[in-house]
């Protein structure tokens, strides 16, 4: 759906970058050397790389698991884990500002859990930030790094030790305060709102809609809405909004007597009609191969022994909260034909649905999101959890950046660097994308001033002689540059999985609902590929400077 | 009978620079200098004149403005030289938060020993410096001696071939001096070397086999101790008890060569004096350096 991952592509930018810059740095270290050191300059730089790649060889899981272990006794013994009960106590007392128990249940839920999980993030992210970025230095200004660099210990070792033993904190904290969160969670919930404590596992379809004359539309009718995320279709036309689902083989469908769906749809009247009454609809249901269509039958009530007792062939929208709707497995077509759903209609794994609005004059709108397969749920700490990883994921994030940036500057200069670059990850990154790809009228930063200076408008031409030739050429590897520096700043929209367990969710690997959203593997595969050049540029930066104070 | 040299030191110059690279301070200069394998070499020298910059370079810790160091045979950069090295620093740089026991365990995991090993070596030396008593209590609660001690140990984690001790005897007790000395002459004994910097000179002078004199960076002094402290000028008699009588007829004997008794005591030690004497002479006439052939000449 709209802007999947693109692993692929994301794997092909991610060599390119990371060959690209150790392309740069490589010549720029060796021209530089051959300058200031004449022909051993050279020799040197090779001799620094030699040593590079007998220290990872070296590499020791002891040695790592011994600065790791330094670093969490670290934090207990200097009370750091105070925080932990800073959080509870700020628990104790978050119950008698949010308690709202006339609410109803979803609403509850959305908040206590939306403020449990920020708290811990607000809470476990200053806290690793700044315990990253003073780890090392603290360690060069007192000296006892001294200690450690007279053994055998590597320089990425110490990195790599610190970075573990940070992450390992704030995943303690993390575990901590997700357990306290849980039951504070659950105890302050009624029945009711516990109930709604679910991971929902939808299937989400491709929206398409037809016009009133039943023509394809890629989006229905604007209500005078300004933002167009929902569009409309008209009661008592031929207009229609239609799903394609795929991927409905993951339900069993041996077993099952309905299809559960779950609908959000928005309702537009342009008269009053009867308020107390919502807006009808119908569902229909349609094989994808061979076109064949019946209206399905929703079922309404059940016995005692749980079966189908009686169904309806058409349902009311009610607004602003989710519309539970079973498709009963038996359906009956215009000819009177005792058909299956599962069997008749769903074609490898595929079924489309469409859904047409009965009242004429009265109008539905939806969007891809608001019509889903809701599989059968999982426990809501499965997705309580997977979010939880998720702020894990920012932690080790902030750590790994922090602890390289500790391994150049002091703490506090380390520590601003940090939180300069989580910001511009966090709020900017689509920002700088848009800046850095868009098309440059009138050529880069030399091009514009020459432009500027000459009177030229952008449309003119350049001569081609040399002088702007190579003008051109440095305006280019400018903007190249630009490009390159722009993937400094990791993009954290991934790993915000809040809103999925607060809505009742369960967080996705892939396919983030609504696009650009959070997922897990996204966060996942960007972590992992900003670990390890962070971490060798930290190793690097240990290697190369005499670690004493100054 | 010429060893293998465990340290190789050839015209290192370190210069200090601040942080835009200007400099500031010349803390050693030109120095050339050999340490032999088994030998205890002491490096002396008043407050501020290049002794633990010399160490420091020695462990790749700083990097040499000029010259170069050769180490158990390895550039000082390399990281796998410190396998056979022992360091106690001038001041001990170490955990505060860990406790004795805890010390020791962290440092013998970075020589990659496995973990029976380290708990009994970790016993061992702790009952050897002495701190039995105190192996639970965390470093923050520990005297400046009792510190120094705890580092001594660290040093010795790995039973190194090679031992680098920066005033080692700085805060210990009497007690804890003696016994630094006779650890370090254990030491030498199971053939390691060692190199020391120290200010107090009749520890200097029991232990160590040859010394340096360093002053402003420059290489004062450099030979075995007991040749150093041999005055050509003064024979020493050493008797058994002697009559009174005798006494007078070995006065006789003396003065029928022109020669005179000048002294029946025990003989002192008087590194002392050379050291002063070194000092004084490098402030009156400085830029005497002592160069290979030993003799002290003008450097051009
Ligand atoms: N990190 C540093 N930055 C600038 N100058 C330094 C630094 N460390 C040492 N120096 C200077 O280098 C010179 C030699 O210092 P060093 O510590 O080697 O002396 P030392 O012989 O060990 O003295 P002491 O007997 O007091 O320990 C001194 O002038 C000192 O001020
Ligand atoms: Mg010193």
């Amino acid at each position: 759906m709209g802007s999947e991952f693109d692993f692929s592509g994301a794997l092909i930018t991610y060599i390119s970058v990371i060959g690209s810059l150790l392309f740069a740095i490589i010549t720029v270290s060796v021209a530089g050397s051959f300058v200031v050191g004449g022909k051993t300059g050279p020799l040197a730089v090779l001799s620094i790389l030699r040593l590079a790649v007998e220290d990872w060889l070296s590499t020791s899981p002891r040695r790592i698991w011994a600065i790791t272990k330094l670093t969490i006794l670290e934090a207990i013994r200097r009370k750091a884990l105070l925080v932990g009960v800073v959080f509870a106590v700020l628990f104790l007392f978050a119950g008698w500002f949010l308690a709202q128990p006339a609410s109803d249940p979803e609403q509850q839920v959305k908040v206590y859990v939306a403020f449990v999980m920020r708290t811990i993030a607000f809470l476990i992210i200053p806290m690793v930030l700044l315990l990253s970025c003073w780890g090392i230095p603290e360690d060069i200004r007192v000296r006892s790094i001294h200690t450690v660099v007279t053994k055998p210990c590597r320089r990425q070792e110490i990195v790599i030790g610190r970075v573990l033993g940070f992450t390992a904190i704030g995943g303690l904290l993390l575990a901590i305060m997700g357990v306290v969160g849980y039951v504070w969670i659950l105890r302050q919930l009624d029945a009711k709102g516990r109930e709604r404590l679910v991971a929902r596992v939808p299937v989400y379809g491709k929206i398409a809609f037809k016009d009133r004359e039943g023509v394809d539309q890629k989006q229905g009718i604007n209500t005078g809405d300004e933002w167009m995320f929902r569009s409309f279709i008209e009661g008592g036309t031929k207009s229609r909004m239609i799903w394609n689902f795929e991927g409905l083989d993951a339900f069993n469908l041996e077993t099952a007597d309905h299809l559960p769906m779950e609908a959000g749809f928005q309702v537009f009247r342009s008269y009053k009609g009867n308020m107390d009454r919502g807006i009808t609809c119908q569902i229909l249901v349609v094989n994808p191969d061979t076109e064949k269509r019946a209206v399905a039958p929703l079922v309404t009530s059940r016995d005692q022994a749980g079966k189908i007792e009686q169904t309806d062939n058409a349902f009311e929208v009610k607004e602003f909260r989710e519309n539970l709707l079973q498709l009963a497995r038996r359906v009956v077509d215009d000819e009177g034909n005792e058909l299956d759903l599962f069997k008749d209609f769903v074609s490898k794994g595929r079924l489309r649905v469409e859904v047409l609005c009965l009242p004429t004059q009265q109008y539905i709108g939806a969007a891809g999101p608001d019509l889903f397969v809701r599989l059968p749920d999982k426990p809501f700490v499965v997705s309580y959890a997977k979010g939880l990883l998720g702020i894990g994921l920012l932690t080790l994030m902030i750590v790994v950046i922090g602890v390289c940036a500790s391994t150049f500057v002091k703490g506090p200069v380390a520590t601003m660097t940090t939180f300069f670059i989580v910001l511009v990850g966090a709020t900017g990154r689509a920002f700088l994308d848009t800046i850095v790809d868009a098309k440059w009228v009138g050529g880069g930063a030399f091009e514009s001033i020459y432009r500027i200076f000459a009177h030229l408008n952008p449309q003119t031409e350049l001569p081609s002689t040399l002088p702007f030739k190579v003008m051109q050429l440095v305006d280019g590897a400018g903007v190249g540059f630009l490009r390159s520096v722009r993937y400094l700043f990791p993009d954290f929209k991934f790993f915000d999985l809040t809103p999925y367990v607060a809505y009742g969710f369960d967080v996705p690997w892939t396919n983030p609902v609504p696009p650009n959203s959070g997922a897990l593997l996204p966060s996942l595969i960007i972590t992992a590929g900003y670990l390890l050049p962070w971490i060798v540029l930290g190793y690097f930066s240990l290697r190369l400077r005499e670690l004493e104070a100054k | 009978m010429e060893s293998e040299s465990v340290i190789e030191i050839r015209n290192l110059t370190k210069i200090y620079r601040d942080f835009w690279g200007r400099k500031k301070v010349r803390a050693l200069n030109q120095l050339t200098l050999d340490v032999k394998k088994g030998e205890v070499f002491g490096l002396l020298g008043p407050n501020g004149s290049g002794k633990t910059t010399t160490l420091k370079l020695l462990l790749g810790l700083l990097f040499p403005t000029e010259g170069e160091v050769k180490i158990l045979g390895e550039p000082a950069t390399n990281v796998s030289k410190n396998e056979r090295i022992g360091y106690l620093p001038e001041e001990t740089y170490l955990y505060r938060f860990l406790n004795a026991e805890e010390t020791l365990d962290f440092y013998g995991r970075l020589f990659n020993i496995p973990a029976q090993v380290r708990k009994d070596r970790a016993k061992e030396l702790i009952e050897m410096v002495g701190l039995k008593h105190a192996r639970r209590r965390q470093l923050r609660e520990y005297s400046k001696g009792m510190t120094r001690r705890i580092g001594l140990a660290q040093a010795l984690i790995n039973d190194p071939d090679l031992i680098l001790l920066d005033e080692p005897t700085s805060g210990l007790d009497p007690l804890g001096s003696r016994d630094m000395k006779d650890l370090i002459d254990k030491l030498k004994e199971k053939g390691k070397t060692v190199v020391m910097c120290s200010h107090l000179l009749a520890d200097v002078q029991d232990v160590c086999d040859r010394i340096a004199i360093l002053f402003e960076g420059d290489l004062k002094v450099l030979d075995r101790v007991d040749k150093l402290l041999v005055d050509e000028g003064v024979t020493q008699l050493k008797t058994s008890q002697l009559p009174e009588n005798v006494i007078r007829e070995v006065e006789e004997v003396l003065k029928r060569h022109g020669a005179s008794l000048m002294n029946v005591d025990h003989p002192t030690s008087n590194l002392e004096d050379l050291f002063i004497k070194t000092v004084r002479e490098s402030k009156e006439r400085p830029g005497q350096r002592h160069v290979a052939d030993g003799k002290p000449t003008a450097a051009s």
